[in-house]
């Protein structure tokens, strides 16, 4: 009777235990699956991008006195790549300063041309289109690439440019 | 959520929806982002045949902009057919073309969507334009009120 009692009063502790063990198996394998996740997506993003073709394209806005920026269009070897419409936020945004990454794309190593046009409005809120075509040339290493639309003070209009990081 | 080319949403979209974000360019000024409509309600006016139709959205327009203290935006969506002109609008006008991945066509058109500050549709009207204002205005005025009432979902 003693011995039941006894154990009795132990089964609360040794089920607490075996809850903590199971508690810190659950979490263990919770921090598992995190891992492989990310793991997963780190691959899933060298397959879909890897360094050797990842080509990037960030634009901004120096000033903007001269020039808002509408929409714009990137095409690499006359394909379309990147496009996007600017909202009167956006803009607001660019002149404060920000940079605003347009995408990434995949590039074949080798010499390739870059156009991008933008269309938008002067200060004069007439329709104005800026554009550059450059070549350039992709390595192994990622093309990081800056468009920057820039101000021309003497002409009361702007340009762009094709900057590398 | 991104749409490309003619509409997938706008076949399905209905009263309780939510409905999904797209970015247009207008003929009037900066494009214009449904999700940064967020906050306010929106009244998207999609237009069917329209070559100048400015009269027929003056009544519109004047409501919208009546409407402004109680936060309401309202946008006009046109679409290009032919050698059709876009109306001359004092509020944002947009132009759906299908070049731009970010926007997207609603078929039901003309029609008028009411949009609550959360993004979901709550009201859709759809047929002619100036046969529907009457009703358009009236219910846009009972939405409002709700809202203002805090319930503005029904």
């Amino acid at each position: 009777m003693k011995y039941i009692l006894v154990l009795l009063l132990a089964m609360p502790g040794m089920l607490w235990a075996e809850d903590a063990a199971v508690r810190e198996d659950v979490r263990a394998a919770k921090e598992t699956v995190l891992e492989l996740n990310r793991d997963l997506y780190e691959l899933e993003r060298e397959l879909l991008s890897p360094a050797t073709t990842r080509a990037s394209f960030n634009l901004t806005l120096n000033h903007g006195e001269f020039f808002e920026p509408l929409s714009i269009e990137v095409s690499v070897d006359d394909e379309l790549k990147i496009q996007h419409l600017y909202t009167e936020r956006q803009v607001k945004a660019l002149r404060m300063g920000a940079v605003q990454p347009l995408g990434d794309i995949n590039l074949a190593p080798g010499k390739h041309t870059v156009r991008a046009v933008v269309r938008g409005v002067d200060h004069l809120g007439q329709g104005r289109e800026l554009s550059v075509a450059e070549q350039v040339n992709k390595t192994s290493k990622p093309l990081i690439t800056e468009l920057v639309i820039v101000d021309r003070d003497e002409l009361k209009s702007a340009r762009v440019q094709l900057k590398y990081w | 959520m991104l749409i490309s080319g003619v509409c997938y949403a706008g076949e399905t979209l209905r009263p309780g929806d939510i409905v999904p974000d797209f970015t247009m360019p207008a003929t009037n000024g900066f494009g214009q982002r449904l999700a940064e409509a967020r906050g306010a309600p929106l009244m998207l006016i999609w237009l069917g045949r329209c070559d100048e139709c400015s009269e027929t959205l003056v009544r519109y327009q004047l409501l919208a902009e009546s409407l402004e203290m109680d936060g309401l935006k309202g946008w006009f969506v046109w679409t290009p057919d032919g050698d059709a002109l876009p109306p001359k609008m004092r509020l944002p006008v947009l132009k759906y073309e299908g070049k731009w991945r970010q926007s997207w066509q609603f078929k039901g058109r003309p029609a008028v969507m009411l949009i609550d500050p959360d993004g979901q549709l709550d009201h859709l009207i759809t047929g002619d334009l100036d046969e529907n204002y009457p009703e358009t205005e009236k219910v846009l005025m009972r939405w409002l009120s709700l809202g203002r009432d805090g319930q503005i979902s029904e």
